[in-house]
């Protein structure tokens, strides 16, 4: 399986090619498909160092100069340690940079607690101006890559560290939408986005063996929020379940809400996510979400729950 | 292009630029006098003694100099050169500050000649960079000038960018270091040392070079180091006096943002008035 990471550069690569003002910037981060860019456009790479605060300074300077620039970094580093350079550099003047984060959530499991994002989408959605894109497989990471170059503007993408499996086989909807149904049984809606969505998938095949159908829904961005596409999507739907590797606090979950709250098409709607105190553990990311409670027992579990 | 003028018009383009900073601020009871004045003649020096590539009535021009104010709360000491440049008409300044104006306490990058938003401290030098790269990268052969103050020497992103600015090269990048001394709560060398700066920038690959920031002679022939650092970037450490033209305010910190009282008020406008 192809890595989202991958998907994204062998397509900014071939755009850069032919386009000498992409340039992409990596703080110390690599993938396999950057060696290609690193050794055919040594002009239109950029490794700043382990320097995110000037990554994204230098990036200002070079948008204000009409480059259309890609910054690249692990998840927790290219948000929450170079937040305020993001926020004054970038956001104050809208500048077309697009910010492209590895390893969101859980993602670096064996690394924890400073490697995880569980507060990612809460600042960067705070951020005036930015489009905030989950993809859910290398398709639509692919198609995402497509959208910056063709259409630049102020971008934040949280790929996914490992491979995830095809949900998509033509990414043209949930890239004009922002949202993607995967599943359309009513009932009960499993909404996640990235890596989650095995687990509502698995949760929702769980529960179509006890004979309860479900809708599993990819919010696959954030910001703008999708409002009208996810009520539409939610149509059939008495309940909600949000499912996050993030704090339960302003996140996936919580902009759910926010959308069906401006929608005045609020129903009953439980989140589960990361929760103040969630200890440290050992273990891959299946480990991790069996102990925090987001595995597909637990999603299961929370849809049965409200039937009752 | 403006055309350069002589030292003695230099200085009286300083006094008229403190005296219309001063009246800009007094009107509005808002902004930074002192840090401000420590840095006028470095400004004048760029805008009217020929150092930058200034196009009056063009703040847009695609061959002007690119010059960042980094220490963002001085920056609406432009605004007077901006109005006098026709960048905007000249009466926006008595609108510093209001709601019907766009001249705001702190830069916004709308403004016509303003380069990049600035306020919050450590930004300017990377801003320069990537201005300065993409500069070499186009073919062009405008520079980028960054003016920092020496607290804002504290932030980490300065260096992280000084770093880059170096390594590439990028001789086009010339940083001015307003070294006035002082930070809000008193001097830099007793709230947490930066001596030695020059040697600082240096060891990070800068060719450095200092000045009397109240110098024009002096600030000229460090300006005149710009293409002749050997590829390296350029930063020059402007020595001067936080508040200067103002005795009381002079290397006072308590007056970073303070307004003077009546009396003061008129003896500060009297010693701004003084003939050269």
């Amino acid at each position: 399986m192809r890595l989202m990471r991958d998907a994204t550069i062998d397509t900014l690569c071939a755009a850069a090619r032919k386009d000498r003002d992409i340039l992409f910037i990596s703080a110390d981060f690599g993938a396999a498909a950057l060696d290609a860019l690193r050794r055919d456009l040594p002009e239109q790479f950029l490794h700043v160092g382990i320097c995110e605060q000037n990554m994204v300074d230098l990036a200002s300077g070079l948008a204000l100069a009409g480059k259309q620039v890609f910054l690249y970094a692990m998840a927790p580093f290219i948000t929450a340690r170079c937040y305020e350079q993001t926020k004054c550099a970038l956001a104050a003047m809208n500048l077309p940079a697009t910010l492209i984060a590895v390893g969101v959530g859980l993602g670096y499991d064996h690394a924890t607690l400073t490697h995880f994002t569980p507060e990612d989408m809460a600042i960067m959605r705070a951020l005036n101006g930015i489009e905030i894109w989950t993809p859910a497989d290398d398709l639509v990471a692919e198609a995402l890559a497509h959208l910056c170059v063709t259409q630049p503007a102020f971008r934040y993408i949280r790929l996914e560290r490992s491979p995830l499996p095809r949900v998509y086989s033509d990414p043209t909807a949930v890239l004009a939408s922002g949202v993607g149904v995967l599943r359309n049984g009513g009932g009960t809606a499993i909404v996640a986005c990235g890596a989650l969505l095995e687990n509502a998938l698995m949760a929702a095949d769980m529960l179509a063996a006890e004979g309860i159908s479900t809708t599993v829904i990819d919010l696959a961005r954030i910001k703008p929020q999708p409002t009208a596409a996810l009520v539409e999507a939610l149509a059939g739907c008495s309940r909600i379940v949000t499912v996050e590797e993030h704090m339960r606090e302003a996140g996936l979950g919580s902009a759910v809400l926010e959308m069906l709250a401006d929608a005045e098409a609020m129903r009953p709607l439980r989140r589960l996510g990361l929760t103040d105190g969630f200890e440290v553990k050992n273990g891959h990311r299946a480990d991790l979400h069996r102990a925090y409670g987001l595995d597909a027992t637990a999603i299961a579990a929370a849809v049965r729950e409200g039937r009752g | 292009m403006a055309s350069a003028m002589t030292v003695n018009e230099l200085k009286q383009r300083a006094k008229w630029l403190r005296q219309a900073i001063f009246d800009m601020v007094m009107e509005a009871r808002q902004g930074h006098v002192p840090s401000s004045f420590s840095m006028i003649e470095t400004l004048v020096a760029l805008y009217y003694g020929g150092i930058a590539r200034i196009y009056a009535q063009q703040p847009h021009h695609p061959e002007r100099d690119r010059i960042f104010i980094s220490k963002g709360h001085a920056a609406h000491a432009l605004y007077p050169i901006f109005a006098d440049l026709g960048f905007f008409p000249a009466d926006e300044l008595a609108r510093f500050t209001r709601p019907e104006g766009m001249l705001g306490m702190y830069a916004d990058f709308r403004i016509p000649g303003i380069e990049g938003i600035s306020g919050s401290l450590g930004h300017g030098v990377g801003m320069g960079a990537g201005i300065a790269l993409a500069a070499r990268q186009n073919g062009e052969d405008h520079r980028a000038f960054v003016i920092v103050g020496d607290g804002e020497c504290y932030e980490g992103s300065i260096w992280e960018s000084a770093l880059f600015a170096a390594h590439h090269r990028l001789d086009r990048l010339v940083t001015i270091v307003d070294r006035n001394q002082l930070c809000i709560l008193g001097r830099t060398e007793d709230c947490l040392q930066l001596d030695d700066l020059a040697a600082k920038w240096s060891a990070f690959g800068w060719a450095v070079v200092e000045a009397d920031g109240h110098d024009f002679a002096s600030l000229m022939s460090a300006f005149s180091r710009i293409g002749d650092t050997g590829g390296k970037p350029l930063a020059i450490i402007a020595n001067t006096v936080k508040g200067k033209g103002i005795s009381f305010m002079e290397g006072n910190a308590s007056w970073h943002n303070k307004m003077p009282d009546a009396a003061l008020l008129a003896q500060a406008r009297a010693e701004l008035s003084t003939p050269i």
